[in-house]
């Protein structure tokens, strides 16, 4: 089996949003809508303060709420963990957007452009399909398909592997197989200490954060 | 080209000083739509071949409807911030017409004006980013003759100004940057290097932090590097000075002598140079060569004698000479002297962390722990093996950012972080402190190959001439730099390395002894933005409305061109055609394992009627009638390569306007022959497909010890005898002219110099405003955004939007706590004031600042940008005032104002 | 002192630009506005009215006036929540997943519902009690598509879902005795109304105080404010009404029952209001752990 998943290195992230950007590159979402972003959090009283920077967007969890709730079947989990929208069967109810925790969906009622009317650019990747619908992260699936269908290996073959993580400047981002033993991810999930978000709602987010390296070269926690 | 009409080409971004990346723009139908890592570079790139966020804004930025399209010129005679500038479109011969005649006049007239300067002014922004996107301009300049490129536009405020000169002088270091890949222990005093690094930069520290990298950051506010740091320590702006003094009295008071690196002290500084009572170093009577003390001969012998051991420590009498300033011998027999580091050890012993924290506010246990951790690191005795070659390890540093190196206090903090580096052997070896690369000096692929043996057993520095007989009061450009700074040099970069604002300064009352200042004929502009990206902006503004004649390259109205009289667009970067050097060594921190060559090309064709910038300058080279030298430049290498080499020639005929085609292939062409030692001649075809080509690049390159050593060289620290004396030279030629405005800044020479609360020049500054410490109690700041440092994007909405995640880019950073004492809440309009000045804005509360600090991110305050206007976030510039009494002896002044802050009444909201 | 030309201008839009907040810290959803409060508010308001018409067994009011009000309201409910989605030509689509999806399930119910209770209305035998059901199952359903709503923690709390039918069931016999101003129900419908109000009372309470953890600080101050209208005017108000009917004189007991009527019924509907509208944070995000930053000490 392949349970494709993400895993950002809180250690390295510095909040460049290169990811977020080229995520609007390469899923052409209007202005707005940023399917990854990173967030700049920040905790504790002067003097003793922190700050980290956090990316974000679907978990595609394994018992994700937003499939749950959608009353179309627009929302589908795939065998491979990707949790996808089919934008034809989509009412725009925004119900999902409310049951996600991580606050990974958009709708967006009509077309919106940077500077109101419409460029070259963003007429030419322009998809009314995606409009007054529910519309999130794919984890570039098209890539991922595409790639796999070559024989490339998500997650080590740029061509295969999601935008945010091709154009990471610090690899923060990794993406790969979690049943893969050998995959990137599952190492680094092996060496290193790791935590989910909000994890404690048991979406089992496919979406795991490193924030330590783990002392004896396994993950405790 | 895939069947469904897709294609990846690759180009290069360098909106930045950090650049270039190197990317591939996938381009759908003749449109592109996205911007990606140029993979196929990964393993070359020092980045990983990653790019830049600012690069993604590059789409958006060819299709932006406020694009200037065609020629524009004014139809409104007056000028100024209030007026409508009218412009209307011409074509591209009106407009050569226009500009053609009035550089025809200026030519018929003279080059210069009755006050020797250049009719012709130019000016450029972004760290010389602009010429990566100028193509032949350049040789244009170089056709024309005089021109002034010396109206900053940010230079000295915005730039690393103090490492740029004293870095060249002592260790060819434009600027300055920890050998990150083999450091363990970087102090960081305000370097904020995740957003003014690039992609390497960033880069490199993210696997340093992964590898277990300690880097403990100096600075008032939290900033991402802070927050990516191990360690935050709020200092009080504009006092790292104070710090790094208290970091040199613990390793040199605090510490066992034999901890430091006692051989690299003796063998390869000036530490044991004997100085006499004057100050100077006493010399061989003949040979004039510094002496220092042979324990094994037991006598003074010249520097550079084979065989001796250098007493490092110690006062010693010797049959010398001490010469000073002008060649007045000083002293002459038997003389007494000590080692430089004997004086160095008095002149820092009353420097204590106790002195310190009642400057820089932070506690003297924390210095005195920094200091151990540092020298704990330092890892003195061990060696490393790089590329073959042996060099000591030292893996650790000390970085800088531009407001500490600016300014009043910029000087201290570069020497005393030089001296860091030095007192561990940590200067320009392996995991230490190095330089990046060179623009003073003589320009070379590899700053190593600049090397050249000068006075006194250290390098050579092209210092401008202060003696009786070179100096001169007559300056060749308006900011005088070759008059009032000697570190300046005089090479292709100095104009822009003087004190850039007196340009502007000047232009109302000029200081005596100068000859007048005056406006420029014509004055070019270029990816530069003065009214908003210098300090004083709104004197700035009015200044440029007095132009006669401004010619403006335009991307999209804004507050410098608003008083323009001729636009010209200019293919811009996804449309225009360039090949540029790329690898080596080079700010900010691209180190790179090879060097070569990328291209820029037309992704997608040009929008409107815009034109390759190199087929404006032989245009305008041919309207000018100086065609002939114009290509005779670009032979000599005024596009980056000589298009003559030992294996190759593919010069241009000088009589005829080339394409830029015909001339970048022909770059091309002599690019690719130089790589290959003449085996390839790949033209532009070749280079559109590819992309790039390199060769190797030796890391041992990355390091200045192995030839300094090789040639017997030392580094000229700690003590700053020859500073002293260009220094005191300079006063004397000053003085004979009756000019003594700039003595306060003659202070700055010294052997070696003394620390102070550097912060209180800026308080006094506020003082002779009418205002008080207690009336004005914040210190406001500015930090680079990742997202728009350099880039000139301020216009592209998809940058505003992924800056927006970022905090701070809404408004002024204000502490928690201090807000809420002035009943300031999150979100809510402030004004921020100086005595003279108010700007308002939205406050943000963050409790990653010093409550005595404002922090105004980036510099917007835009009136005239199409998108940008709107933004509705103040600027710091804007309250900036000019002044000799805040510029140093190299011409620059710090990013820094002390302002009060208060929430806006009702009416206001 | 001179003010900078450029900052004293005023600015106060931003085109093109993100002005919502978007974490760390929770914000109150934008994803579903009055529309959808409405479909809470007169969803449950006409399904309580409908059991409570039932149960009435047509004392007083018309039954089928009530039942056809009852379902008015459920209908206008819908049709309010129809205006918000973005897709109303395949509005259809959302009877696909009754499997897990309590929306669909919701739909699927008013789809039963409104049959059931016009045959009840028509006098058909044995409808009552199914249109009964159903409105029962239908304000059910939307308690429970709230709960399932992980994202927001003042819908996702458990005690929200007999909260919510006990609102409806309130809001419901208020609506009951509104019809009747005129003439007075049965005191076992009145004691049952009461009890629903108390009940409610009482669930408001435990709901509030199991939800406070997890609630973000506006999110709880908004509840807070409609909580104490719910306890005040949606509890304390009726009660004393209808006791206050019980012991008055027979002429203004269905007035004062009426009253109580509307104060539970307004209550109910201010309170999920605010509890969609104001107090919909989401959790924002937090971490468990801080990075370290290369060394650790």
């Amino acid at each position: 089996m392949t349970r494709w998943a993400m895993v950002a290195d809180l250690r390295r992230c510095v909040g460049c949003q290169t990811c977020t950007a080229a995520c609007r590159h390469a899923n052409a979402t209007p202005p707005g809508v940023q399917w990854r972003r990173v967030l700049d959090v920040e905790m504790g009283e002067y003097p003793d303060v922190k700050r980290a920077f956090v990316p974000v967007g679907c978990q595609h969890c394994d018992d994700p709420p937003c499939l749950d709730v959608c009353p179309t079947t627009a929302t589908k989990k795939r065998a491979d963990g990707i949790v996808t929208i089919d934008y034809d069967l989509c009412i725009g109810c925004a119900y999902c957007a409310v049951a996600c925790p991580y606050q990974a969906r958009y709708k967006t009622m009509r077309p919106t452009f940077a500077y109101g009317r419409a460029m070259e650019n963003e007429t030419k990747r322009r998809d009314d399909a995606r409009l007054a619908v529910a519309t999130k992260c794919t984890f570039c699936v098209e890539r991922i398909d595409a790639g796999v269908a070559q024989g490339l290996t998500p997650g080590v073959d740029p061509e295969a592997t999601p935008a945010c993580v091709n154009s990471c400047i610090t690899q923060t981002l990794a993406f790969g197989d979690l049943d893969d033993a050998q995959s990137n991810v599952s190492q680094l999930l092996r060496e290193n200490r790791h935590f989910r978000m909000h994890e404690e709602l048991g979406t089992g987010p496919g979406f795991y954060y490193l924030w330590d390296a783990a002392d004896d070269g396994q993950a405790t926690d | 080209m895939t069947q469904d009409g897709t294609r990846h080409v690759p180009t290069y971004c360098y909106q930045c000083v950090a650049g270039p990346d190197l990317l591939t723009v996938k381009v759908i139908d003749g449109v592109a739509t996205e911007v990606e890592p140029n993979f196929c570079a990964a393993d070359r790139h020092p980045g990983g071949g990653k790019v830049c966020v600012k690069a993604y804004g590059l789409v958006q930025k060819t299709y932006n409807p406020h694009r200037v399209r065609s020629p524009m010129k004014r139809t409104n005679p007056n000028k100024g911030v209030d007026q409508d500038p009218g412009f209307v479109p011409i074509g591209w011969d009106e407009a050569f017409d226009l500009i053609t005649e009035k550089l025809t006049r200026v030519r018929a007239d003279g080059l210069t004006d009755a006050s020797g300067y250049p009719r012709l002014a130019v000016s450029f922004g972004g760290g010389g980013t602009p010429q990566s996107y100028m193509g032949t301009f350049p040789a244009f300049l170089a056709a024309w003759g005089p021109v002034d490129m010396g109206f900053g536009s940010g230079q000295g405020v915005k730039c690393y100004h103090s490492e740029h000169l004293y870095g060249e002088f002592w260790h060819r270091a434009f600027t300055v940057s920890p050998d990150t890949p083999l450091c363990d222990y970087l102090i960081s005093c305000g370097a904020n290097v995740e957003a003014s690094g690039g992609v390497v930069g960033v880069w490199r520290h993210a696997n340093a932090r992964a590898r277990g990298m300690k880097r403990v950051q100096v600075e008032p506010h939290l900033s991402v590097t802070g927050a990516c740091s191990a360690e935050w320590v709020p200092i009080r702006p504009k006092t790292d000075a104070a710090f790094l003094y208290a970091l040199l009295h613990v390793l040199l008071h605090g510490s066992p002598r034999e901890r430091l690196d006692v051989e690299f002290l003796a063998k390869h500084t000036a530490s044991p140079y004997l100085v006499g009572s004057s100050g100077y170093y006493l010399r061989d009577r003949t040979s004039r060569k510094p002496l220092l003390w042979d324990t094994r001969s037991g006598a003074a012998v010249a520097y550079d004698t084979p065989g001796i051991v250098e007493a490092l420590e110690g006062h010693f009498e010797a049959d010398a000479i001490e010469v000073g300033a002008d060649d007045e011998v000083l002293a002459e027999g038997r003389l007494s002297g000590e080692t430089a580091f004997s004086k160095l050890l008095m002149h820092m012993a009353s420097y204590t962390p106790e002195w310190a924290e009642a400057i820089c506010d932070v506690p003297a246990k924390t210095m005195r722990r920094v200091a151990r951790e540092f020298l704990d690191h330092a890892r003195v005795g061990e060696f490393i093996d790089i590329d073959g070659v042996r060099m000591p390890y030292r893996p650790v540093a000390v970085s800088l950012g531009k407001t500490v190196n600016n300014g009043p206090g910029g000087f201290e903090c570069v020497w005393a972080r030089t001296m860091l580096a030095a007192l561990v052997g940590g200067l320009e070896v392996p995991g230490g402190t190095l330089g990046t690369t060179v623009r003073l000096n003589r320009q070379v692929p590899s700053r190593v190959d600049s090397i050249l043996a000068g006075p006194d057993g250290f390098m050579e520095y092209p210092l401008n001439p202060t003696d009786k007989a070179r100096w001169s009061p007559n300056p060749n450009i308006r900011n005088a730099y070759r008059t009032m700074v000697p570190l300046a040099a005089n090479g292709p970069w100095s104009q822009a390395l003087g004190p850039t604002h007196f340009s502007w300064m000047f232009l109302d009352e000029t200081p005596k002894g100068l000859p007048r200042v005056t406006l420029p004929d014509v004055w070019f502009v270029y990816r530069t933005n003065p009214v908003i990206s210098f300090w004083d902006t709104p004197d700035i503004a009015e200044k440029i409305a007095r132009f006669p004649f401004i010619v403006a390259f335009a991307y999209t109205h804004d507050e410098t061109n608003h008083s323009a009289d001729i636009l010209l667009p200019e293919a811009t970067d996804l449309e225009s055609l360039q090949l540029i050097r790329i690898g080596g060594s080079k700010f900010v921190e691209q180190f790179w394992h090879c060097q070569g060559f990328a291209l820029r090309q037309p992704v997608v064709a040009t929008q409107g009627d815009a034109r390759d910038f190199t087929a404006i300058a032989t245009e305008l080279a041919q309207r000018t009638g100086i065609l002939d030298k114009y290509n005779a430049a670009i032979n000599r290498g005024a596009a980056g390569v000589p298009l003559k080499g030992t294996h190759w020639d593919v010069a241009l005929t000088p009589d005829i306007a080339h394409s830029p085609e015909t001339i970048w292939d022909a770059v091309c062409r002599a690019a690719s022959a130089e790589l290959t030692d003449g085996q390839q001649s790949n033209g532009l075809d070749w280079w559109r497909e590819h992309g790039l080509a390199t060769r190797p690049f030796s890391q041992a390159k990355w390091y200045l010890y192995p030839a300094l050593a090789a040639q017997g060289l030392r580094f000229e620290l700690p003590y700053q005898e020859r500073l002293l004396r260009v220094g005191t030279e300079l006063g004397r030629r000053l003085h004979e002219h009756d000019m003594h405005w700039w003595d306060g800044q003659l202070a700055e020479y010294q052997g070696l110099p003394k620390c102070d609360d550097h912060g209180a020049v800026w308080v006094a500054s506020l003082v002779g405003h009418g205002g008080t410490a207690e009336a004005y109690p914040f210190w406001l700041l500015t930090a680079r955004s990742m997202q728009y440092a350099w880039g000139a994007n301020v216009g592209m909405q998809l940058i505003r939007e992924v800056a927006d995640n970022v905090a701070g880019h809404r408004g002024v950073i204000v502490n928690t706590q201090a807000a809420a004492r002035l009943g300031i809440g999150d979100g809510d309009m402030v004004e921020i004031a100086t005595p003279q000045r108010s700007v308002r804005g939205r406050a943000v509360l963050r409790q990653g600042i010093r409550p005595d600090t404002l922090l105004l991110i980036g510099q917007f305050d835009h009136w005239a940008t199409p998108f940008s206007k709107d933004f509705g976030v103040p600027s710091m510039n804007s309250l900036t005032s000019m002044s000799l009494d805040l510029t140093d002896a190299t011409g620059s002044s710090a990013d820094i104002v002390r302002v009060r802050l208060a929430p806006m009444g009702e009416a206001a909201r | 002192m001179q003010r900078s030309p450029r900052s004293s201008k005023t600015r106060e839009k931003h085109p093109a630009r993100a002005e919502d907040p978007y974490g760390p810290d929770p914000w109150q959803q934008k994803s579903w506005d009055a529309r959808a409060a409405a479909n809470f508010i007169f969803g449950g308001m006409g399904s309580g009215l409908i059991v409570f018409a039932v149960l009435s067994g047509a004392a007083g009011a018309p039954l089928p006036v009530l039942l056809l009000a009852g379902l008015a309201l459920v209908g206008f409910g819908l049709f309010s929540v129809a205006l918000e989605i973005g897709r109303p030509l395949r509005a259809l689509n959302v009877f696909r997943n009754p499997r897990t999806s309590w929306m669909a399930r919701e739909a699927w119910t008013a789809l039963a519902l409104v049959p059931a209770t016009l045959a009840a209305a028509a006098g058909v035998p044995g409808c009552d009690g199914l249109a009964l059901v159903l409105a029962f199952v239908f304000v059910y359903c939307q308690a429970r598509m709230l709960l399932a709503a992980k994202g927001i923690p003042a819908w996702r709390e458990p005690l929200l879902l007999p909260l919510l039918i006990m609102t409806g069931m309130a809001e419901g016999g208020g609506m009951l005795l509104i019809a009747n101003w005129q003439a007075s129900v049965g005191g076992a419908l009145v004691v049952l109304f009461a009890a629903c109000v108390l009940a409610r009372g009482l669930l408001w309470i435990a709901y509030r105080r199991r939800a406070n953890a997890a609630l973000a600080p506006r999110a709880a101050a908004a509840l807070d404010r409609a909580g104490r209208v719910l306890l005040l005017a949606g509890t304390l108000l009726p009660a004393l009404l209808v006791a206050a009917g019980a012991l008055s004189g027979v002429g203004s007991v269905p007035l004062l029952q009426a009253l109580a009527g509307v104060a539970a019924a307004a209550a109910g509907a201010y309170f999920k209001y605010t509890l969609v509208i104001h107090a919909g944070f989401n959790q924002g995000f937090a971490l468990p752990r801080f990075p370290v930053r290369g060394a650790r000490g």
